[in-house]
């Protein structure tokens, strides 16, 4: 599948190593300059650029299970949150540093996205995802109740990660966590586990006549997206510095859910793509309409609903159908990279392709 | 149709379903006799409620295959509505304690909760969900369970945005001494809210099984394109569904007013125990709803007795998680749903 070569342009082929385009790579070096430009250096932009990235990268790492074998890790957040207690109980009474316990909650997580993984092995897309929800609902109880461990809703107080009062180095690794995330879940679905990943959420049978073991990639996928979510809840709770059970709530799970999708599925970089301008935007609303509370809200359930209704495949497919297409040499060496066609095969293609294996 | 065949009986008790049943009786026997008849008081009244939001769920999965996230919000219209409403009746009735409406007032309420419920499940209908129908027929039950997210999120902060978010509550609808049945107090608003939650359930299941449009509805969620070689207008019936679930969802939040005041997410607990119910008894099976409820508020009345408060999310969901393990499609797969389907 993966067999077109990119040109000989090293720059090239470092940029198809990262999976990204040249638009993307420009695009995120505008990111990383944007504490820089003057508009973006306060303190509280700041903050809303870290928030914003935070949601990016956890949408990519939703999309990964949500986009490619179709189950909505409805719990989500709560494994996220999993991964942040483990991290900040780890640091608070052993003093585990927190750089190490990032990765322990990333480990928490990945067990626990394991056994999501084996027990919803029965189950079909929305069962599944009642299940994940439940697993999250019980998870949140358990936070909240066992007081000792977690202070419940007191909330548990943790050090951040960097003593200092500037959040800029905060953003950097945020989105350095990002790109990473990015990249893992990347090479992941480039290989042929993608393909079976994309098999198994289009239809499940056909995929197992073809020689697909289900239950193998649909493990595997759990576990992988379930630790980046660990990893990022570690992140969380040495960046705010306090963490209560409400971080494991379904509204969070919701928002993540609503950038992924509008976003569009299956695609991992439209939803960290949308996330920025989107999560500031909200964040714009939220504070200069501060007399309306709620409104962004609204805003961003009829914004989830009008995707939903009238263009399914999101962002992404907007991309890919008006930019990607193109027939200008410039542009379509901006956003396509070296290679000559867009490198993520469409779900039509896919299911082309494993409806019809002889072909 | 109700003679008692030995062998159909013993066989139904060895299923999944009769197993359930007779543990949760048994299970209510004995903490009754442990700790007094008020578990089964509770268990029972909350299960009456429980039971309306959770047939209406079931209805909605059943009939339009919608894995509906927005129903506790339907709740809360229901709630928010009979606020509204009961507000200055009760005011009426401070100044003129031996009116009329003292005794009428709260089923004027609650009435009017359903009405609104109904229209905002038209509403919904017409303006969301026949407009994705119209546009997409594959991946829908996804679709459409995104759908309800992004309704329900809406409705939240709509609440929030024209109503606030402070506590809407009442403190009572039916003046009067409480009832006392079997040595435990129960006040009038709980009998009440448990009557009526009988009531509904009867007449909609009479309504379902021997109507005209009670048959259509069943053809519907039997088979879409056999309903509608036989002529059945497939808008009209879905528009009914959505109308009656919203509805049963608004009555339970309306005579519920006395125990959930009206805010923004009073909803979210009546969904995920409906949610729990209708996973336990198989999604789209409407009489197995009304059973997997009162095993559902038993098991939390159990939980909150023996554990403690708090917990009642905790242990409910996971032995909901080992049912789904074992039982991926149900605890009435198809048995009880035979019944409502003949």
């Amino acid at each position: 599948m993966e067999k077109t070569t990119p040109s000989g342009n090293p720059l090239d082929r470092l940029l198809d190593l990262l999976c990204l385009t040249p638009l993307g790579i420009s695009a995120l070096i505008l990111l990383a300059l944007l504490p820089l430009i003057p508009p973006f250096n306060q303190e509280y932009l700041i903050r809303w650029l870290i928030s914003a990235a935070f949601i990016a990268a956890l949408s990519i790492a939703f999309d990964f299970t949500a986009g490619y074998i179709g189950i909505v890790n409805f719990g989500y957040c709560a494994i996220m949150g999993l991964g942040g207690y483990t991290s900040a109980i780890l640091a608070d009474r052993i003093g585990l540093t927190p750089w190490l316990g990032m990765l322990a909650g990333a480990l928490a997580a990945a067990v626990l996205g394991f056994v999501i993984g084996i027990v919803t092995l029965r189950l079909r897309g929305i069962f599944a995802a009642c299940l994940a929800w439940f697993f999250g609902l019980a998870l949140m109880g358990l936070a909240t109740k066992l007081m000792w461990l977690t202070r419940g809703p007191l909330g548990l107080r943790v050090d951040r990660l960097f003593a200092s009062s500037s959040n800029v180095s905060f953003y950097y690794l945020i989105l350095t966590m990002m790109v990473i995330i990015y990249v893992i879940t990347r090479w992941t679905t480039r290989t042929k586990m993608g393909l079976a990943f994309k098999a198994i959420g289009q239809n499940m049978e056909a995929a197992r006549t073809s020689g697909i073991n289900p239950v193998f990639y649909r493990i595997v996928n759990f576990t992988l997206s379930c630790m980046l979510a660990g990893w990022l809840g570690g992140f969380y709770a040495h960046f705010y510095g306090i963490l209560t059970p409400d971080v494991m709530a379904t509204a969070k799970t919701v928002e993540v859910l609503a950038v992924a999708y509008i976003g569009g599925r299956g695609s991992l970089w439209g939803g960290a793509v949308i996330a920025f301008p989107f999560i500031c935007a909200m964040e714009l609303v939220r504070s200069s309409l501060s007399n309306l509370p709620g409104l962004n809200l609204v805003i961003y359930g009829l914004l989830l609903m009008a995707v939903m209704i009238y263009y399914p495949g999101g962002f992404a497919q907007f991309f890919d159908t008006y930019f990607r297409r193109t027939r200008s040499r410039l542009l379509g060496y901006l956003v396509n990279g070296g290679r000559n066609r867009p490198d993520a095969i469409s779900d039509r293609q896919a299911a082309a392709i494993i409806s019809n294996p002889i072909r | 149709m109700w003679k008692i065949e030995p062998d159909r009986l013993l066989r139904w008790l060895k299923s999944a379903a009769g197993i359930s049943i007779l543990t949760a009786v048994a299970a209510a026997a004995m903490a009754t006799m442990d700790r007094g008849p008020h578990v089964l008081v509770n268990a029972v009244v909350m299960g009456g409620m429980l039971a309306l939001v959770s047939m209406g769920l079931a209805l909605v999965f059943g009939v339009m295959n919608i894995p509906m996230f927005a129903h506790g919000e339907y709740f809360m219209i229901g709630t928010l509505v009979a606020y509204y409403v009961f507000t200055p009746i009760n005011t009426h009735i401070s100044t003129h304690p031996d009116s009329m409406l003292s005794a009428l007032g709260p089923l004027i309420t609650i009435v009017a909760a359903m009405l609104v419920g109904a229209i905002a499940g038209v509403a919904s209908e017409v303006l969301v969900f026949s407009q994705l129908r119209k546009r997409s027929r594959e991946n829908w039950v996804m679709n459409s369970f995104l759908l309800t997210v992004g309704l329900s999120v809406v409705l939240i902060n709509g609440h929030q945005l024209f109503f606030g978010a402070d506590f809407k509550g009442i403190v009572r609808f039916w003046s009067g001494a409480p009832f006392s049945i079997l040595d435990v107090f129960i006040s009038r608003d709980r009998a009440m809210a448990f009557f009526l939650a009988v009531l509904v359930v009867l007449s909609f299941w009479l309504f379902i099984s021997y109507t005209r449009t009670g048959r259509a509805i069943r053809a519907v969620s039997q088979d879409e394109t056999g309903a509608l070689m036989v002529g059945i207008g497939l808008n009209g019936i879905l528009m009914l569904t959505m109308a009656l679930s919203c509805a049963l969802a608004a009555v339970a939040g309306a005579s519920l007013l006395f125990m959930y005041p009206s805010y923004p997410s009073v909803g979210l607990e009546p969904l995920y125990m409906a949610w729990f119910v209708v996973i336990i008894a198989g999604l789209g099976n409407v009489l197995g709803a009304v059973v997997g409820a009162f095993i559902v508020s038993l098991l939390k009345v159990l939980t909150v007795e023996y554990i403690g408060s708090g917990w009642d999310f905790v242990v409910p969901s996971a032995l909901i998680i080992v049912i789904l393990v074992f039982k991926p499609s149900g605890l009435f797969g198809s048995e009880v749903r035979g019944i409502l389907d003949k």
